[in-house]
């Protein structure tokens, strides 16, 4: 390649200005030069609309979040991708790139992954609706179970609340050291904010979560007990077409509701009907007396 | 501290750097990756780049290769990247219809063309830069970086029946314009 007189452009003089890898002079040279040909502006133009589309098509994939995995990919050692021959333990073999896998084994690995996930959470909704039916239902009542038939009283879905989240390590999603944002949040959410102090039942309060309702979102606190025991309060904006269930107690969860003008409320746990009457009359006092509804 | 352990302190110190700069770049390499494979999958694409990672990885903790800075560290994972993907990409899918026609453009290009285009359009690298993630030189850099252009506007112009202007002056070779 010769080099060209100064004062001349190059063709690459053009790249390198759509790219802007030029210094500000050689910029003012080919800017001028554009002005004066409108076929080269015209090149460099298209040469643009290129670079713009494909940013535009490809930007977005900025915003993604990359998995961790992906994040931390060259800190990972590969484990070795075929026989070792020494007989030595290796630990990952140094400038080897791992085995790529071929686009039909990556899709096969995502059918059975996916498959896998399909049956684990049917597995996970049967199981729970199977355990609030044998919780509530009681083995001598003998309903059928159709896989339609969701809990239509505050009872039945405050146990269902219950056997979902009780047995989690942390089964609230904002716990008692952040009672205000709580309160604030369940008055939001559920319309009703007042937070029962049952620890003279020696019930302490973990924290509280929203949980679906029968007909409206609704709340859900949770105390604990010193031996370890789980009680749950259930809160959801009445309807009147619901009915009032008495006291039912099964495989050792006592559950009592009672209603206020607006809201029902339903108190379960692993405890005897004498204590779990004590700490709902309790509860129900504080609701009353110190607080209205919304 | 003895020189040693001040020697050894400032390698952990200079790959502990570089691995954060290797992760803070992942973005960038997924979108590359993403380009360079011009229709192929997500999942195939960050697979690409999770393998290139971590062959640089090893490569890394065995003094295989020794980047001065970030800046060297992220242009050898470009590196990684783009040669990873001239073996695993020759079996990639083409573009289907719900990609956008520019996509079709570049999947129409020889690789290596493919690949400085979008190292110089797409992840802004100078041409120095760019040549040295392809393993070309400058001047065949600037040559293939013509050749992916025009072909690029010939491609547009065939597919949506416009003549572009710049698409039949271009020329595989160098000239004084002025």
């Amino acid at each position: 390649m010769t080099t060209p007189p100064t004062g001349f452009l190059e063709e690459s003089d053009l790249h390198a200005f759509v790219d802007g890898i030029l210094d500000p002079d050689q910029r003012r040279r080919v800017e001028e030069h554009l002005a004066q040909n409108p076929e080269d502006a015209a090149l460099v133009e298209s040469w643009r609309r290129q670079n713009a589309s494909i940013r535009a098509v490809y930007e977005p994939i900025l915003r993604e979040i990359p998995a961790p995995s992906l994040r931390s990919a060259a800190a990972q050692v590969s484990a070795p991708s075929g026989a070792i021959e020494s007989g030595a333990t290796h630990w990952g073999r140094p400038g080897v790139l791992p085995r790529v896998r071929r686009r039909e084994d990556i899709l096969a690995q995502q059918r059975r992954q996916a498959i896998f996930a399909s049956v684990l959470a049917v597995l996970a909704v049967a199981a729970v609706a199977a355990l609030a039916t044998f919780i509530f239902a009681g083995r001598s009542e003998h309903r059928s179970m159709t896989a339609t038939s969701a809990p239509q009283g505050y009872v039945a879905r405050a146990g269902l609340t219950y056997a979902t989240y009780v047995s989690d390590q942390h089964p609230v999603e904002i716990d008692a050291s952040r009672l205000e944002e709580l309160s604030t949040w369940l008055k939001a959410r559920v319309g009703f904010y007042k937070v029962p102090d049952l620890s003279q039942q020696g019930m302490r309060l973990i924290g509280g979560r929203v949980a679906p309702g029968v007909a409206a979102p609704a709340g859900f606190l949770i105390y604990e007990r010193a031996d370890g025991g789980r009680i749950g309060l259930y809160f959801e904006r009445s309807v009147a077409t619901i009915t009032q269930q008495a006291s039912k107690s099964g495989s050792g969860v006592t559950a009592i509701e009672w209603r206020t003008a607006d809201f029902a409320f339903v108190l379960i746990g692993p405890l005897s009907l004498d204590l779990m009457q004590l700490a709902a009359e309790k509860a129900a006092a504080q609701i009353i007396g110190a607080s209205k509804p919304q | 501290m003895t020189n040693e352990a001040a020697f050894a302190g400032r390698l952990m110190s200079n790959y502990a750097d570089i691995l954060s700069e290797l992760s803070e770049a992942t973005p960038f390499f997924r979108r590359y990756a993403r380009a360079l494979g011009a229709g192929v999958g997500l999942v195939v694409a960050d697979g690409l780049v999770h393998s290139a990672l971590q062959g640089l990885g090893a490569r890394l903790r065995a003094r295989e290769v020794t980047p001065s800075d970030r800046e060297m560290a992220r242009i050898e994972a470009y590196k990684a990247i783009t040669s990873l993907a001239a073996h695993k990409y020759q079996v990639a899918s083409a573009p289907g219809p719900r990609h956008p026609p520019i996509v079709h453009g570049l999947a129409a290009l020889d690789f290596t063309d493919r690949a400085v285009l979008l190292l110089v359009s797409l992840e802004g690298f100078g041409y120095a830069a760019a040549a040295d993630i392809a393993g070309i030189s400058r001047e065949t850099l600037f040559l293939r970086l013509q050749r992916a252009r025009a072909a690029l506007e010939n491609w547009s112009a065939n597919s949506s029946g416009v003549v572009q202007v710049g698409a039949a002056r271009s020329s595989a070779h160098l000239r004084v314009i002025k």
